[in-house]
C-alpha cells in the first residue's frame, strides 16, 4: 500500500527536482535580489532594502510607461496573431492540391530564431535601403520613404508587425489541430437543420475550438508578454522609450545598468501580473 | 643489508622507475592560461598567435576564449559575473570604460612594477602610457590596440561642388547642407547605442566638459542646441538617424546615401571596397573656439587579481603588445597597433585613413572614468538623445539629464 502511494512521487521526482532547480531556485533568487540593493560591480555591498525597489518602481514613470506599452504590445500582437492564425487555419483545413506544401511553409516564421526575424524586419523596414519603402513607393502607396523604426508613432506598430508574422503560425497549427478534432457529423447535422456557413462557424466551429483557443491564447499571451528579443534587436526600446516594454526595461536595468536589485523587482512585478492571468484562466477552466 | 631490506629497496627502486614515465608528464604539465577576447569579425582567430607563443613558452598553454560582444553588454556582464562566480579568466581584453567598475570590484592586478621592468616598454608611445593611467595613479591595463575616430567624407562629392573638407563646425554645416538633397544627406548620425561618440565630437568639441557642472554651462547648452538643430532645423541627417546604429550608418555611407559620418579605421577597408578612392577621411571638425574632441577607442589587456597564473598571464599579454604579435592582432581586430615598430610598417588600411587617425590624436579623449559611463553610452544617451531629436524634450533638458546621470 505504502509502495503504491510512493509510486507517483517517484515517477514525478525527476520533473519535480528539475523544476525545483531550474524554476523555483532562480525565482527564489530573483525574489532575494529584489529585496536587496544589488549592483553587479559592487558584490561586497548588497544591503537589504525591503520593498524599496518595489516602491521605487511604483514612482518610476518608466515603469508605468513600460507597463502600458506591454499591455498594448500583448493585446494587439496576440490579437493579430490569433486572427491571422485562425484565418490561415480555416484555409488550410480546406482541400486544395498544394495544401501539404502550404502547411509546411506556414510554419517557417515560427521556426526562425527571433534574432533573425528581428534583423530581417529591421532591414525590410530600413529607411534608406528597405524593401517596404521601395515597394510602397513603386506601388504609389507612399509618397516618400518613411523612417518606420525612428518615428515613435510607427515604431511600436513595426515591431508588432514583426512579432505577428513570427507568432501567427503557432495559432494556425494549434487551431488547425483543433479544427480537425471537430466531428464531421456536427457540421452535417447543422447543415441538415438549415445552418449556413456563418452559422456553422459560430455554433459549431467556435465552440469546438474554444478549449484549444483558450489554452493557445494563454500560452501565447505569456510568451509575448515576456518576450523582448525582437524589440531589443529592432529598436532597443526606442526611439526614446517608444517601444520599451516592461520586460525590456527590466532587462536593460539589469543587463546594461548592472542594477540587479531594481531589475529583479521589475521582473517579479511582471511575474505577479502574469500569474494573475494564469490564475484567472485556471479558475475559469475549473468551472 | 639484510635480504629483506635489499628486496624492499629493489622493489622501491623498480617502483620509482616504473612510475617515472607516468610522473614525468605530470611534472611537466604546462600552466593553462585562460584569456578572454573579442574581435569585431567573429571569423578572426588568434590561433596562430597562440601557437607562436606556446612554441616560445612550452610551459604555458593559452586557452583563448572568444566572448560574444553584444554591443559590449554581453561581454561586460559575462566579465563581471565570472568574477563574482569565482570563475574569471586569468587575463582579459578590456576597454577603459570597464576600469571604474573593475576597480570597484577590486578585480585587477596592478601592473606598475611589471611594466617598469618590461624591456619593450619604450616601444609604446608616452601619449598612450599617459592615457592608460587609472584614476588612482596606478596602471592596471597594458595597451594593446587603439583607434581614433575621424570624419569619413565623400571627396568626389566635395569636388563636384567645389568644396573643401570641413575643418570647423561652421564649415561642417555648410558642407553638410551643400551635400544634402534628394535621397542624399550630409551626415550619417548614429542615433542608437554607441552614437555618443558622434554627439561628443560636436558637444564636447563645442565647449561642454565632462566634469561636474560642465554639461550645463551656457557653452555646453549652446553646443548641444546646435547639434540637435542639425537634425531638426537643417535636416542634414537622414530621417532615420534617431534609430540608426553602426550597421545602418556604414551601409548608408556605402550606398551613397550620406556624404559624411564618423568612425575609425576598423571600417575603412569595408567602405573602400565599395567606394574606392571616392572616400577619404579627415580629423573631425573643431568647435568655435578652435577646441576639438574625438573619441579615443582603446583595447587593452588586464590581469585579474584572482589569477593563480599571473606570471604566465604577464608573459602572454606582453607578447601580444610586442612588435610582431602586436601587428598580427591589430590585423585580426581591424585596429591600429600600439607599438611604434609595428606602426612604422602598418599597411592594413589605406594610408589616408591612418594619417587621419594620427592627425586626430591631439584632440582624442575618453569618456569619464565613472561607473555611470557604461549605462550612459548604452541606454541613457540613446534614449535621451532620440527624445531630443524627435522634439519630445528640449535640448537643454537632454543635457540636464546627462549632468544628473553623471554627477547627481
Amino acid at each position: 500500500m505504502k509502495a503504491r502511494a510512493a509510486t507517483p512521487w517517484l515517477l514525478l521526482a525527476p520533473a519535480l527536482i528539475a523544476t525545483l532547480l531550474l524554476v523555483i531556485g532562480p525565482v527564489a533568487d530573483t525574489l532575494w535580489l529584489s529585496l536587496h540593493d544589488v549592483v553587479l560591480f559592487r558584490p561586497r555591498v548588497q544591503p537589504f532594502v525591503g520593498l524599496a525597489n518595489y516602491l521605487a518602481a511604483l514612482h518610476d514613470p518608466a515603469f508605468w510607461g513600460g507597463l502600458w506599452l506591454s499591455v498594448v504590445w500583448v493585446v494587439v500582437a496576440v490579437g493579430l496573431q490569433f486572427g491571422l492564425g485562425l484565418v490561415a487555419a480555416l484555409l488550410l483545413n480546406r482541400q486544395f492540391w498544394w495544401r501539404p506544401l502550404a502547411r509546411a511553409l506556414v510554419i517557417v516564421p515560427w521556426a526562425l530564431p527571433s534574432v533573425i526575424i528581428g534583423l530581417v524586419w529591421t532591414w525590410m523596414l530600413d529607411f534608406n535601403l528597405g524593401l517596404v519603402n521601395e515597394l510602397g513607393m513603386r506601388l504609389g502607396l507612399l509618397s516618400a520613404p518613411v523612417a518606420w523604426l525612428a518615428r515613435p508613432e510607427y515604431a511600436l506598430g513595426a515591431v508588432i508587425l514583426a512579432v505577428t508574422w513570427q507568432g501567427f503560425p503557432f495559432f494556425c497549427v494549434t487551431l488547425l489541430a483543433g479544427l480537425q478534432a471537430i466531428p464531421r457529423q456536427l457540421y452535417e447535422a447543422a447543415e441538415m437543420d438549415g445552418a449556413g456557413r456563418l452559422h456553422c462557424f459560430r455554433h459549431v466551429t467556435l465552440p469546438g475550438l474554444m478549449p484549444v483557443m483558450a489554452t493557445a491564447l494563454l500560452l501565447r499571451m505569456i510568451w509575448v508578454a515576456n518576450s523582448l528579443d525582437l524589440i531589443l534587436v529592432m529598436t532597443g526600446g526606442g526611439p526614446g522609450t517608444a517601444t520599451q516594454t516592461l520586460p525590456l526595461y527590466a532587462f536593460l536595468k539589469a543587463w546594461t545598468g548592472a542594477d540587479y536589485g531594481y531589475g529583479s523587482a521589475l521582473a517579479v512585478m511582471l511575474t505577479l501580473l502574469l500569474l494573475s492571468v494564469v490564475i484567472f484562466y485556471a479558475v475559469r477552466s475549473e468551472r | 643489508m639484510s635480504g629483506m631490506k635489499r628486496r624492499s629497496l629493489l622493489a622501491g627502486a623498480a617502483g620509482v622507475l616504473a612510475a617515472a614515465p607516468l610522473a614525468r608528464p605530470w611534472a611537466q604539465r604546462p600552466t593553462t592560461l585562460r584569456w578572454w577576447y573579442h574581435f569585431d569579425n567573429p571569423t578572426s582567430s588568434p590561433a596562430a598567435l597562440v601557437a607562436g607563443f606556446e612554441k616560445a613558452h612550452p610551459d604555458i598553454k593559452v586557452q583563448a576564449e572568444s566572448i560574444p560582444w553584444g554591443g559590449g553588454s554581453d561581454y561586460d556582464t559575462r566579465l563581471y559575473t565570472s568574477l563574482i562566480a569565482g570563475n574569471a579568466p586569468d587575463c582579459v581584453m578590456v576597454k577603459f570604460y570597464n576600469l571604474p567598475r573593475l576597480l570597484e570590484m577590486e578585480a585587477l592586478e596592478p601592473l606598475d612594477a611589471r611594466i617598469a621592468a618590461w624591456s619593450d616598454r619604450a616601444d609604446i608611445s608616452d601619449d598612450l602610457w599617459k592615457l592608460h593611467l587609472a584614476s588612482d595613479g596606478k596602471r592596471y591595463y597594458l595597451p594593446l590596440l587603439y583607434v581614433i575616430l575621424y570624419l569619413y567624407i565623400r571627396q568626389d562629392w566635395l569636388a563636384e561642388k567645389g568644396l573643401k573638407a570641413p575643418a570647423d563646425f561652421a564649415s561642417f554645416l555648410d558642407v553638410a547642407k551643400a551635400l544634402t538633397g534628394g535621397d542624399r544627406w550630409g551626415f550619417g548620425l548614429r542615433g542608437g547605442p554607441g552614437g555618443h561618440d558622434h554627439w561628443a565630437t560636436f558637444v564636447l568639441g563645442g565647449g561642454a566638459k565632462l566634469i561636474k557642472g560642465g554639461l550645463v554651462t551656457p557653452e555646453a547648452l549652446a553646443a548641444n542646441r546646435w547639434f540637435i538643430d542639425l537634425y531638426r532645423v537643417h535636416h542634414v541627417f537622414p530621417p532615420s538617424a534617431p534609430a540608426d546604429g553602426f550597421v545602418q550608418t556604414i551601409a548608408n555611407m556605402k550606398a551613397g546615401r550620406t556624404a559624411m559620418t564618423i568612425h575609425h579605421v576598423g571600417s575603412a577597408n569595408e567602405i573602400v571596397a565599395v567606394l574606392g578612392d571616392k572616400i577619404t577621411a579627415v580629423p573631425v571638425p573643431r568647435g568655435p573656439q578652435g577646441q576639438g574632441w574625438t573619441s579615443f577607442g582603446d583595447q587593452s589587456n588586464a590581469i585579474f587579481a584572482s589569477s593563480k597564473n599571473k606570471e604566465a598571464a604577464w608573459q602572454w599579454i606582453t607578447y601580444l603588445s610586442t612588435a610582431q604579435a602586436n601587428a598580427t592582432i591589430a590585423g585580426l581586430a581591424g585596429q591600429l597597433p600600439v607599438t611604434t615598430t609595428a606602426a612604422k610598417t602598418w599597411s592594413a588600411q589605406p594610408k589616408r585613413f591612418i594619417d587621419a587617425s594620427l592627425a586626430s590624436l591631439p584632440i582624442a579623449g575618453l569618456m569619464p572614468a565613472s561607473p555611470q559611463t557604461t549605462d550612459f553610452t548604452r541606454t541613457v544617451w540613446p534614449q535621451t538623445t532620440q527624445k531630443a531629436l524627435l522634439g519630445q524634450i528640449p535640448p537643454d533638458e537632454m543635457m540636464r539629464i546627462f549632468e544628473k546621470h553623471f554627477f547627481g
